[in-house]
């Protein structure tokens, strides 16, 4: 952990309303303190932000310069003003949400969010009409960060990447915990568990349970 | 009265911590489903907590400032954070509270979103006064907590190695790379014979006897090994950090005892010949084993010579491996004798594994790979061996002049004795083969137990070494730790009061986790002690033990029964309460939250981490404290993490639906079920039936004499005896199948009962003559509990025998008082 002063405060506005964040502060945390809602989908609180999602980007603007970030990662400084829903931004949002639904088309939560901002089709081409998964990598980041265990990880690259098992086999470091199910953000994991985990009845009992 | 003073209170007094709660707004998930206003205000008015403040996100950085900021300034010592689920946010929260006085242990987590929220519909009001349930429960749960310090694990003297295996070498090697003092219990110190031994474990190993021969002298000469030749294993005492092995020595000296740190065992199994199957003879016909003795003797072979990899027709799944040394053995025949033919002959079901140089080697030696069609079974003839092939379905015939057969593999029996001093559980000819554990690292200090060799799993002489390296290098991490002084064991382990052990031994016979090993001490029965770095926190053995000596650090008895007497008391008539596994009813519970899946509203969910957990007493006090059904959410059958937690459970409701039936209530109030967490709907379908389970039945009418019945059950279910007749039936490691096929079950049943009934009837007996002091007749007793006079007349004889009660006679009938200590 970052040593941080908690008495330095950065003041800055989130959509003209002055916000003020301590050090190490994001402005998603700042602006969630706040009461103001940012759509996130691979942020989750129990671990480290990556930015894979792109969904919770926000504009900064600092005089005449500007900039679309994401708002899980940005740290802000003094004097800069964060606009959470201008047109840019929601531009930049229906663009990410247009891309997600190509990506995985089949996914409930997705539809859900992209007929928020007024998405119900994309122009991408869909590669898979049954995929689900957005590879945020959330639930490689849990399993690490929150089990401690490294069952699963994106393999690959590229438009070949996916998440799995080392050679796709059910994985023995996996302890059947179910926490990629229950961050999952767009509920693919469910699907997949099964080929994670494997038959749990075979590597349980006769004789030892570890 | 042993039973009563083992009754589980909370506990509570002058010094007891504050407890602090944080609701969360969770953004738009909690904030307006549920009215956290009116939550904050029924909050307040508990009483053992003292402080409720809603935030918008508690677990980021903002949240926890905040919450740092009012633990300190509050001196607030125990943290109820209601938002999502505790499975995926407590160590986040729990890391970041630690510095704060907010140890482990002292923060629960309640998921309110989950639970409440997302699945249940209702006005926010209404959801307020569920979730302020749930949090009350929480927070008595953690009033209940005694924390236990921390233990931090030493290592006092060398590290061990025993068990004669090749793995003893490599990880020696790697112990003393590190300078890390060692003792070696081998059968013999001279290294041309191990080399000249390896043909029995490890056949066909040409290639790696000058690797291991460089190891072997490398440890003889390192000035950290200690070699010792000695004789059978007795017994090994203690615990991770300070073990004392024995061995056995020759007739009249004294047994050789050492003090050692740790112990990694290196066992390696044991290869037979087939006997007389497939017609072997030891001369023509000739196991690895022989084949490999008989090159060493007399150099390769240089007639016909097939190997048959025979396992799949012996059922044995090893055929790779047999594949493997064949395939060492025919390059070391071909390269050393021109005129040798080598074939190796297969069942074609076997997938070789052979790298395409591997290949273009056995093309280069003339090696021939014959696969068969394994539906019809080869023949061994003198000098040929029929097959079918399998491109032509043509009977085939080869011929041979020596024909290797695949060996019968074996843990060894000297290896299983080991092992079984080590504290495993074995099975007969089944293998070491630890299953990897299925619990988060957090849990349980080591993931396994040092051991090493094929005796584990069959595997060739490289892949020993390298366990026994790997093991090396795991302890070595310990030991650096410990020096360091930060090797801890984990926060929720079991613990053993001494003073209560009476070595009966349940608790050993029913956990497989390796850790509940016997104190030495004068005495036949030696009490027991738990080896806080092997205990995963199961805790099916706590709630086994008849005395109540065994319990969970930091999540108790004590703490589960606060926490349901405390959900009970709140709950309505029409609501129904639960216990869920954390990797089975939690978890399904916690899928259907994520997925917003609706379900009755009544149910109301407190989470354990086993089902196993759950003592009798903790489902008897829910019912004393006015619940009226209990259903139990386990893992699925056959895949519980800890020790066959969902087996013991049921054993456990079992033993409840009699009582309640014994008093008059209906059995079905309990039940056990079990959930898979990647099936949310039907945990739904569970839950919602059992609600309506006990809608039917509406709510048990109570009444002054049903209270004190139910107070009487209670009692009973923490009587030893009970608890000890219970024990017979839980599920034991090494019972395939449980309790479809177990023996006698009616005569079981039968004894149980009649135990039942008697520590139930004693019971009665002592708790009405607590509740009205003075003397009494035969006639009043039998009046007061409507029972026959004959039965209780027995039972007082006893207990005036016992010295339990004290019986005086006036004008010649006898009166009936409890005894005053």
């Amino acid at each position: 952990m970052k040593e941080i002063d908690t008495k330095k405060l950065i003041n800055f506005s989130i959509n003209g309303t002055p916000a003020q964040a301590k050090e190490g502060w994001t402005v998603l945390d700042t602006a969630r303190n706040m009461g103001i809602h940012i759509p996130t989908l691979c942020h989750h609180e129990a671990v480290e932000p990556s930015g894979a999602c792109r969904l919770c980007v926000v504009e900064a603007r600092d005089g005449a310069w500007s900039k679309v970030v994401v708002s899980c990662m940005y740290p802000p400084y003094e004097g800069v003003e964060i606009l959470t829903d201008s047109e840019r931004v929601k531009n930049v949002r229906r663009w990410v949400l247009e891309m997600l639904l190509a990506q995985c088309p089949a996914s409930r939560e997705i539809k859900a969010l992209a007929a928020e901002y007024g998405v119900k089709s994309t122009r991408f081409r869909i590669k898979n009409p049954e995929e689900q998964c957005m590879l945020c990598g959330l639930c490689v980041r849990v399993c690490a960060e929150v089990v401690g265990v490294q069952a699963i990880s994106l393999g690959s690259r590229g438009v070949l990447k996916h998440v799995s098992t080392p050679y796709m086999v059910p994985n023995r470091a996996c302890i059947a915990c179910g926490s990629c199910v229950t961050v999952c953000p767009t509920g693919a994991m469910q699907a997949r568990l099964d080929k994670v985990r494997g038959d749990v009845s075979q590597r349980t009992g006769h004789g030892f349970a570890h | 009265m042993k039973n009563n003073a083992n009754k589980h209170a909370a506990t509570g007094g002058e010094n007891r911590e504050k407890i602090g709660v944080f609701l969360c707004e969770c953004g738009r998930k909690i904030a307006p489903k549920i009215d956290l206003k009116l939550l904050e205000k029924i909050l307040s008015n508990d009483q053992i907590i003292s402080h409720v403040m809603t935030l918008p996100y508690s677990c980021e950085l903002p949240g926890i400032e905040k919450i740092r900021e009012i633990v300190q300034d509050k001196h607030i010592g125990r943290v109820v954070v209601a938002g999502c689920e505790p499975r995926i946010i407590l160590p986040k929260l729990e890391r970041e509270l630690e510095g704060f006085g907010i140890e482990k242990g002292r923060i629960d987590v309640v998921n309110i979103r989950g639970y409440v929220a997302s699945v249940n519909q209702g006005d926010p009001s209404q959801l307020a006064s569920k979730s302020a349930k749930l949090i009350s429960s929480s927070a008595a749960y953690l009033d209940a907590l005694i924390p236990s310090p921390k233990t931090r694990i030493e290592f006092k003297g060398p590290v061990m190695i025993l068990g004669g295996g090749m793995a003893t070498y490599s990880a020696a090697q790697e112990l003393v790379r590190q300078k890390i003092e060692t003792i070696i219990a081998v059968y013999t110190e001279d290294t041309e014979d191990v080399i000249r031994m390896l043909h029995e474990s490890y056949p066909g190993k040409w290639d790696s006897h000058e690797r291991l021969r460089a190891i072997i002298n490398e440890v003889n000469e390192s000035p950290y090994i200690k070699q010792i030749t000695v004789g059978k294993l007795e017994k090994v005492r203690g615990v991770m950090g300070h073990y004392v092995v024995t061995f056995a020595s020759e007739k009249d000296k004294p047994p050789l005892s050492y003090e050692v740190g740790a112990i990694i065992a290196a066992l390696d199994g044991e290869m037979h010949n087939q006997g007389t199957d497939f017609g072997h003879d030891g001369k023509r016909v000739l196991c690895h084993t022989e084949m490999d003795e008989h090159i060493w003797l007399h150099g390769a072979p240089g007639h016909r010579v097939v190997f048959w990899i025979n396992d799949l027709e012996t059922e044995r799944p090893y055929a790779n491996l047999s594949a493997r040394t064949a395939w060492n053995m025919a390059i070391y025949i071909r390269e050393h004798n021109v005129f040798s033919r080598v074939s190796i002959l297969y069942n074609n079901k076997i997938k070789i594994l052979l790298s395409s140089a591997e290949q273009i080697m056995s093309r280069e030696l003339g090696i021939e790979w014959i696969p068969y069609d394994g539906t019809i079974r080869p023949t061994v003839q003198d000098g040929f061996i029929t097959y079918n092939d399998q491109e032509d379905q043509i009977e085939k015939e080869l011929g041979w002049e020596q024909l290797v057969l695949s060996p019968l593999r074996h843990p060894g029996v000297e290896q299983l004795k080991v092992a079984q001093i080590l504290g495993l559980h074995t099975d007969g000819s089944k293998f070491l083969e630890r299953n990897p554990q299925m619990v988060r690292p957090e849990q349980v200090g080591l993931d396994r137990k040092f051991i090493a060799g094929s005796a584990c799993e069959p595997c060739d002489l490289k892949e020993t070494l390298r366990q026994g390296r790997r093991a090396a290098h795991k302890i070595t991490e310990l030991i650096g730790l410990a020096n360091e002084g930060r090797l801890f064991a984990p926060s929720m382990v079991c613990t053993v009061d001494q003073g209560k052990c009476t070595g009966c031994g349940l608790c050993r016979e029913i956990c497989d986790c390796g850790g509940i090993a016997p104190v030495d001490g004068p005495g036949g029965n030696t009490p027991r002690v738990v080896d806080p770095m092997s205990c995963t926190g199961g805790g099916t053995c706590a709630a086994a033990c008849p005395y109540h000596a065994l319990s969970l650090q930091n999540n108790t008895t004590a703490q589960r029964e606060a926490r349901v007497a405390a959900l009970a008391r709140r709950l309505d008539e029409n609501e129904v309460m639960g216990y869920g596994c954390n990797w089975g009813g939690v978890a399904a519970a916690d899928h259907a939250g994520l997925r917003g899946m609706h379900y009755n509203s009544r149910f109301y969910l407190m989470p354990v981490g086993c089902i196993g957990q759950l003592d009798l007493s903790v489902m008897g006090r829910a019912f004393l404290e006015g619940a009226n059904g209990l259903l139990l959410i386990g893992c699925p059958p056959e895949e519980c993490h800890h020790s066959y937690g969902l087996d013991h459970a049921w054993s456990r409701v079992l033993l409840i639906k009699k009582m309640l039936d014994l008093i008059g209530i209906e059995r079905e109030r309990i039940a056990l079920a079990h959930a898979d967490l990647n099936k949310p709907d039907q945990y739904i379908k569970t839950v919602n039936s059992f609600v309506g389970i006990i809608d039917k039945m509406g709510p048990i009418k109570r009444n002054e004499m049903m209270e004190a019945k139910i107070n009487d059950v209670y009692d009973t279910l923490n009587n030893s005896r009970v608890r000890w007749v219970l024990g017979a039936s839980l599920r034991r490691p090494w019972e395939t199948t449980y309790p479809s096929d177990q023996r006698s079950a009616l005569a079981y049943d039968e004894t149980l009962f009649d135990v039942l009934m008697e520590e139930f009837l004693r019971i009665r007996i002592i708790n009405l003559l607590k509740k009205q002091p003075g003397v009494q007749q035969l006639q009043d007793i039998s009046c007061s509990l409507g029972e026959e006079r004959q039965q209780i007349l027995s039972c007082l004889k006893d207990l005036t025998e016992e010295g339990i009660i004290s019986r005086i006679f006036k004008d010649r009938i006898p009166y009936y008082s409890i005894r005053q200590e």
